[in-house]
């Protein structure tokens, strides 16, 4: 049998007219006997965002981690573009933003840059210019010169990300890019990461904010437990997986007795998926014209007081509840 | 390797280094410290020079007719001299009781007290003198000791000798009056027998005529030659803690600053980060060593030559290049146990100080016990401080410091390969943990 040490037998690149920049087949990692990635395979077109949402320990940086080269996977097969992950050639091509903070509290902004430039084989009069202006771009430039211990957790994490972007990668590989931001900023690195496909790069998001994947994403693979689960575009997968409607109910004081207001209240709920969590009830339903009336009646007479009744829309936070019993975010 | 990623290592670490309270305490502070209390607490700067003590006397001898008396004796105090400075400033006491006050109160480091018939004893039998030693402060007392000591023994040898011609001069005289001119005594080898009274009795005054010289080489003894030893004594020692925390944190401090990862992600490779923080840390070393000599030459003069034109003192310098190198390879093998940059930087500390102490780089190998001996004689370290100090304070030559240079190339080319299979070894243990 012929074994194709790089690259996938056949032609990976040109698959029924898309161009795939990433190809991951059937990998696995192990840590001890704990299994973190486990026989996970998806394809990344270039020029998309392709999100992974997934819990806490789903395994989304282990799985960056051998894409970034920098883990070997213990069976299956990465490549870039038709290169091996851990070949050295594909160094350049990615820009890797680790979840944790890249950058050294006793140095600059600016040093900082200009250090992770060095890295990427950059030297010159010109780079110092293209660090003030990634620095800029990320809203950066006033705190240039300042010592980055004296940032915030938000700022370090957009400062990581302007270093992610320093070597001109293809294919940008962003961990948790926005996690401790506050909303605003949040917005402003969404932006940010648009502009960024729009200039054609090819971008993989690995996060546990359903908004954030939702918002962003092109297709979302949805991971749990070392797993995908489900692979699609935000609306295919809430169409697929989601309820038809989802009634929020906030409550005007946290229930007494949560577990038995759950109960009640199951019966209405498409496959009794009923949720509450901090004085708020989030229910699935399938008709909710005819349910929302009488949840609501349910609630009074077990003597709860109601603030607001939304019906909404699924979210990709409702499919991954449907998929796997559980929430994103516990809490 | 990449020059732009080994660049960006370099300057990256030059600029946390000298930007951390804590290195520049290590690295400047420390040695500093030790340095100017060598050379102003234990070899303070009248050390090596001529000196001059203060003494009393008290001379109860006083109206005494003979030719040598209490009077004179003071008068030979005052003349001393020793290499052109005068060995004692005297002062008179009217009694005892002022001078044992002074001396105790650390006025004085010495005196004399001179009763009454010193002269008249001297010359007919055994004068008495009483000698009081001092301690003016805690290195003068042995030095004033042994001056007093040295000078009653010269004073008694040469009351002696005086003693033993005048008394021959009177034999000479009675003996060509009674005697047969030459008599010979056949059993002392014939010799006259004026000749052999004169040889016994100068036996009996002084049995052995010892003549001690000067043997240690100068270098040894003039102060700014040992404080020349111990700025080297400083150089060694910081260069042992702090090279092996450079080796030690090399790896460990990238993991804990959550940066490691993106620097294996980059094109930018492991052995890029090794020899830039390898060329970083070796210039921090210089650096550090430069400031200690400058410390040691200005402010303690300490002795230190160099002339570019001299190979043994680029030898020197290369001995110190490739120690540094030597102690961050043993850094880096200590990684493998110390996985905090604490536990790495608390343990380069302390097994540096201590190998300072006991191998012979900070404390005179003389001064140490047996088994530190046999220590200092093994360990490289000391060979190239020892290479260092022998030819950049003793002016040894470049064909003297051969044996040493080939030796502490051996070990530092032995450490730093181990080291670099412990780095790896460390960061392969980082990147998965
Ligand atoms: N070096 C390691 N040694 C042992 N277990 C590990 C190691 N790295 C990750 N794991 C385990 O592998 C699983 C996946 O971890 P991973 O960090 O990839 O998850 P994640 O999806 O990125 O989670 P998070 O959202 O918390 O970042 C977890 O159970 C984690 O405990
Ligand atoms: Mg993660």
């Amino acid at each position: 049998m012929l074994k194709v040490k790089y690259g996938v037998a056949g032609d990976p690149s040109i698959e029924m007219g898309v161009d795939v920049c990433l190809m991951v087949r059937d990998v696995s990692k192990r840590f001890g006997d704990r299994v973190a990635v486990d026989g996970v395979s998806f394809k990344v077109h270039r020029g998309e965002i392709y999100g992974l949402l997934g819990p806490n320990g789903a395994g989304k940086t282990t799985l960056l981690s051998m894409i970034a080269g920098i883990l070997e996977p213990d069976s299956g097969e990465i490549s870039i573009d038709g290169l091996n992950a851990l070949d050295p050639k594909t160094r350049g091509r990615v820009g890797y933003c680790p979840q944790e903070p890249i950058v050294y509290d006793n140095l600059t902004g600016l040093e900082n840059m200009m250090f992770y430039a060095g890295l990427h084989g950059l030297s010159g009069g010109h780079v110092k210019q293209r660090c003030r202006e990634l620095l800029d771009q990320m809203g950066l430039g006033e705190y240039a010169s300042r010592k980055v211990k004296t940032y915030s957790g938000g700022m370090k994490k957009r400062l990581s990300f302007a270093i992610t972007l320093i070597g001109e990668p293809e294919l940008l590989l962003l961990d948790e890019p926005t996690t401790g931001m506050d909303p605003r900023i949040r917005r402003s690195v969404w932006e940010s990461i648009l502009r960024l496909k729009e200039e054609g790069k090819t971008i993989i998001l690995a996060t546990h904010y359903m908004e954030e994947a939702d918002e962003l994403s092109d297709r979302v693979a949805i991971m749990d437990l070392g797993k995908v689960v489900a692979e699609g575009s935000p609306e295919d997968l809430k169409n697929r997986y989601g309820p038809k409607a989802v009634i929020d109910v906030e409550l005007s004081k946290p229930a007494t007795d949560p577990e038995a207001m759950i109960e009640e209240v199951k019966p209405y709920a498409s496959e009794g998926r009923v949720m509450c969590r901090n004085g708020e009830l989030r229910v699935h339903v399938d008709d909710p014209d005819i349910v929302a009336p009488k949840i609501v009646s349910e609630l009074v007479r077990m003597g709860v007081g109601l603030k607001t009744l939304k019906i909404t829309t699924p979210t990709l936070e409702d499919v991954f509840l449907r998929l796997t019993g559980r929430r994103l975010i516990e809490g | 390797m990449m020059w732009s990623a080994i660049k960006a290592f370099i300057v990256k670490e030059l600029k946390l280094t000298f930007r951390s309270k804590a290195s520049i305490f290590w690295i400047i502070a420390w040695p500093a410290i030790w340095l100017l209390m060598t050379a102003y607490v234990f070899v303070p700067p009248a050390t090596g020079q001529p000196m001059t003590l203060k003494v009393g006397v008290v001379n109860y001898d006083v109206g005494s007719t003979s030719p040598f008396n209490g009077t004179t004796l003071i008068q030979i105090l005052n003349e001393s001299e020793y290499k052109g400075a005068k060995l004692f400033q005297v002062k008179v006491y009217e009694n005892e009781t002022p001078m044992l006050e002074d001396i105790r109160r650390g006025r004085l480091d010495g005196g004399f007290t001179i009763p009454e018939g010193f002269g008249e004893n001297i010359i007919f039998g055994q004068a008495r003198l009483k000698v009081y030693v001092g301690a003016r402060s805690l290195q003068s007392a042995q030095i004033a000791e042994s001056i007093l000591r040295g000078f009653i023994q010269g004073l008694n040898n040469g009351i002696s000798m005086r003693k033993v011609n005048e008394t021959l001069r009177y034999i000479e005289i009675y003996s060509e009056k009674y005697m047969p001119k030459n008599l010979t005594i056949p059993v002392a080898g014939n010799r006259s027998w004026l000749d052999f009274m004169r040889d016994w009795m100068i036996g009996l005054a002084s049995p052995i005529n010892v003549s001690f010289q000067d043997v240690k080489p100068k270098a040894f003894v003039e102060r700014s030659s040992i404080l020349g030893w111990y700025t080297f004594g400083a150089i060694g020692m910081s260069l042992l803690y702090s090279g092996l925390i450079i080796g030690s944190t090399m790896a460990v401090r990238e993991k804990e600053a959550g940066t490691l990862r993106r620097i294996l992600a980059s094109p930018a490779t492991s052995t890029d980060m090794l020899v830039g923080k390898t060329l970083s840390g070796l210039i921090t070393l210089g650096i550090m060593s430069a400031i200690i000599v400058i410390l040691g030459v200005y402010p303690c003069g300490a002795k230190i030559i160099w002339n570019p034109m001299n190979p043994a003192h680029w030898l020197a310098i290369i001995l110190l290049i490739l120690v540094s190198i030597m102690v961050i390879g043993i850094g880096m093998i200590l990684s493998l146990i110390a996985r905090t940059t604490e536990s790495a930087s608390n343990l380069s500390v302390v097994l540096g100080l201590m190998l300072a102490f006991i191998a012979g780089i900070w404390f005179p190998k003389s001064w140490l016990p047996t088994w530190m001996k046999f220590l200092a004689d093994i360990f490289p370290a000391t060979w190239a401080i020892d290479g260092m100090r022998s030819a950049l304070v003793y002016g040894a030559t470049a064909a003297e410091l051969m044996p040493t240079f080939l030796k502490v190339l051996a070990a530092a080319t032995i450490s730093y390969l181990i080291g670099i299979i412990a780095y790896k070894k460390t960061l392969r243990r980082y990147v998965v943990a």
